[in-house]
């Protein structure tokens, strides 16, 4: 009955006694994945940490919840199997039988009960999840420990979930009825809000759990993240309230995510991003748009797959299985065998479809967890994603599991709309227009690429020709802007191949490459621009500028003098956010070194 | 309290004001004790509004009018 095929595995794998210790028994959801042991290892990591291990919620209120959860979201599989571990915990199935039928009538205590509508909501309509709601929760008692992990095991119920609906195994035991109460609840208006009336003033202002600060240098599963991503993203800053889940779910994640046995990085990234921009979950869509960045993807290609994946340039396959994920994270009731079969067909090993379901599961484990603790974005969404009006805070909810939202790839707002749809039907005065705008933008980035005025200036001429013959192909998926700064980009990059004397733009930065730690420590005068003319500084910051190496040098012109957004710049030089942020800090401490001489609070004198 | 090093693994983010309130806290915390980084972070802002406020690498019209003419002319020249 299951979707997939399953293997034997030892009794002694390590998973397997975890669960047979926990649990008493190894559930068919785990033999489900057998395929991919490593997967096993995940769930047992996540289980293990949130649902067993001991913490500020007693565990017969955790299972409460994931049963409870689990009954809304009509799972037959998970709610036979969760009953039965209830029961295992000492619950008479009489109770176990009124908490289904009725949960708000079957004794719990007023903070219990808060906590369960709390979780009942976050994994029903996760995006209208707000401030309000946790400060209802704190009146009623309920401490930030316990919220943490009501979020959670909300999160976890929302993987099992998942899970269960792509993999379908055998029911462990017998079903239990759900009463169809819980379906009504589905289909109608969900509240925005737990407290009435405020949907209006909803707001977020996360995180709502205090995120007490952790460092790498004690904290080793930091280190690991800062060192692969560049960065410690704010989602998991967020969770160091709790150490020790948090290395688990890290682990989980790594398990999960890094082996390319089966799908590739790109496809397992591309199936989190197009599940969570049907989520709506605007965190998790900048960042994976930027992880793709990273792995080589186009920002152009990361942000289509955001607004709507068919549009974009993938095969037929990797977009089938992008359907397959987005129906199986947002439409699960909709979800059967024949999903399975067409990617089957498709040429898709049963490895690479279980891999699919679990990586989709996590995505949602993942959304779910983002909108519980209002975790703040790192970066902001790609623009057309927000265009679209789909930002957390202002969108119509399409909560997790239930129908996802549809996004078409309108032209995002550019304020040179009118102008490049006339330019393209070949009116010269509107591309003269167009070209007088950016011809800053464009020339202080061949300035920053080829460092000669000269050579910027041939540059300008051949990069506008070249805008020309292309126009008709610009589509504005990006700003007009960011297009222009790309045909600059490609005509620089031909004229330093042509001299052969490419400084790589797109090399990897190096932990060992120098030490931009200051030298320099010494302090300035009060007010530094004072002490020599402004055409002086102009010189100094010049030259200075053109001393950094290139791929430095473009990232400070753009950031810094030509004053974009670090978003815009990685959008517009093809890099991810990380990648900028790190070019741009060493850039500005190399340009500190060199100015420090001419600025210290002794300087006299002119600049040489 | 965090380390030198610990500061310096926040810098950029805290240059740009993209830290949580609790890891500013503890930034702040580090800069009011510690006069090598306070010095690097009040160069390092100097440095960007210098750079920002320098107007370099612009250029002006009487180079960019007519690199453009030239476009312009040349582009109404292969229409006709």
């Amino acid at each position: 009955m299951s979707f997939l095929g399953e293997v034997r595995l030892k009794d002694k794998f390590g998973p397997f006694v975890a669960f047979q210790a926990g649990l008493g028994f190894v559930p068919n959801l785990v033999l489900a994945q057998t395929l991919l042991p490593r997967l096993i290892e995940a769930q047992a990591m996540l289980e293990s940490a949130v649902r067993l291990r001991e913490g500020a919620i007693p565990r017969v209120q955790k299972e409460r919840i994931l049963l409870i959860v689990e009954a809304e979201r009509q799972d037959t599989y998970c709610v036979a199997l969760d009953s039965k571990i209830l029961s295992s915990l000492g619950l008479l199935d009489v109770h176990i039988d009124g908490l289904l039928a009725d949960y708000q009538n079957a004794g719990l205590s007023g903070s219990e009960l808060a906590c369960l509508e709390f979780c009942l909501k976050l994994s029903r309509d996760a995006p209208s999840v707000c401030s309000e709601d946790i400060a209802a929760l704190r009146a009623c008692g309920i401490g930030d420990e316990s919220i943490f992990e009501a979020v959670l095991v909300t999160a976890l119920a929302v993987y099992r979930c998942t899970l269960s609906v792509g993999l379908c195994p055998e029911p462990d035991f017998a079903p239990r009825k759900i009463p169809s109460m819980r379906v009504d609840q589905r289909h109608g208006p969900a509240p925005r809000s737990l407290l009435s009336g405020s949907a209006e003033a909803a707001r977020r202002n996360g995180p709502y759990v205090p995120a007490p600060y952790l460092s790498p240098k004690t904290f080793s599963p930091f280190d690991i993240v800062q060192k692969s991503h560049g960065f410690i993203p704010n989602f998991f800053r967020a969770q160091s309230l709790r150490p020790d889940l948090l290395e688990a779910e890290l682990e989980a994640v790594g398990r999960i995510l890094l082996p390319e046995e089966a799908l590739t990085r790109v496809q397992k990234e591309s199936i989190l991003l197009a599940v969570s921009a049907a989520n709506l979950n605007s965190y998790c869509v900048a960042m994976h748009c930027n992880l793709l960045r990273g792995l080589g993807m186009p920002s152009e290609e990361g942000d289509q797959i955001a607004v709507d994946y068919h549009e974009a340039n993938l095969s037929v396959a990797d977009k089938a299985l992008l359907d397959f994920a987005v129906k199986l994270g947002t439409r699960g009731r909709e979800f059967s065998r024949r999903d399975v079969v067409k990617l089957q067909a498709l040429g898709f090993t049963e490895e690479q479809i279980l891999e699919c379901v679990v990586v989709t599961a996590l995505n949602n484990f993942a959304n779910t967890l983002q909108m519980g603790l209002g975790i703040e974005p790192d970066f902001a969404p790609p623009p057309v994603f927000e265009e679209n009006k789909v930002h957390l805070a202002d969108a119509v909810a399409t909560p997790i599991g239930r129908e996802g939202g549809v996004y078409r790839g309108d032209a995002i707002h550019d304020l040179d709309a009118e102008l490049v749809a006339q330019a393209q039907d070949g009116k010269l005065e509107a591309f003269e227009e167009l070209v007088r705008r950016h011809t800053q933008l464009i020339y202080r980035t061949l300035m920053a690429m080829l460092g000669k005025p000269p050579d910027a200036q041939d540059a300008l001429q051949d990069t506008l020709l070249n805008a020309f013959k292309h126009i008709g192909g610009f589509q504005g998926r990006s700003k007009f802007s960011t297009w222009l700064v790309s045909i600059a980009r490609n005509t620089a990059l031909q004229r330093l191949r042509a001299r052969k004397d490419v400084e790589s733009l797109d090399e990897p930065e190096r932990e060992e490459e120098g030490d931009f730690r200051p030298r320099q420590v010494r302090s300035w005068a009060d007010n530094p621009e004072q002490l020599h003319s402004k055409s002086e500084i102009q010189q100094l910051v010049e030259a200075g500028i053109l001393g950094l190496p290139a791929k430095y040098r473009v990232v400070v012109v753009l950031r810094d003098i030509e004053q974009l957004s670090t978003d815009e710049v990685a959008r517009q030089l093809g890099l991810s956010v990380p990648a900028v942020k790190t070019r741009l800090l060493r850039g500005r401490l190399m340009l500190r070194e060199w100015l420090s001489p001419h600025f210290t609070a002794s300087t006299k004198g002119a600049v040489k | 309290m965090i380390t030198c090093e610990e500061f310096f693994a926040e810098f950029a983010d805290y240059m740009e004001n993209q830290v949580s309130p609790e890891i500013r806290k503890e930034l702040n915390l580090h800069l009011s004790q510690c006069r090598a980084c306070q010095v690097l972070y009040d160069t390092s802002l100097k440095t960007v509004k210098i750079v920002t406020e320098s107007g370099s690498f612009e250029l002006p019209h009487s180079v960019s009018d007519p690199i453009i003419d030239c476009v312009m002319a040349k582009l109404r020249k292969d229409r006709s």
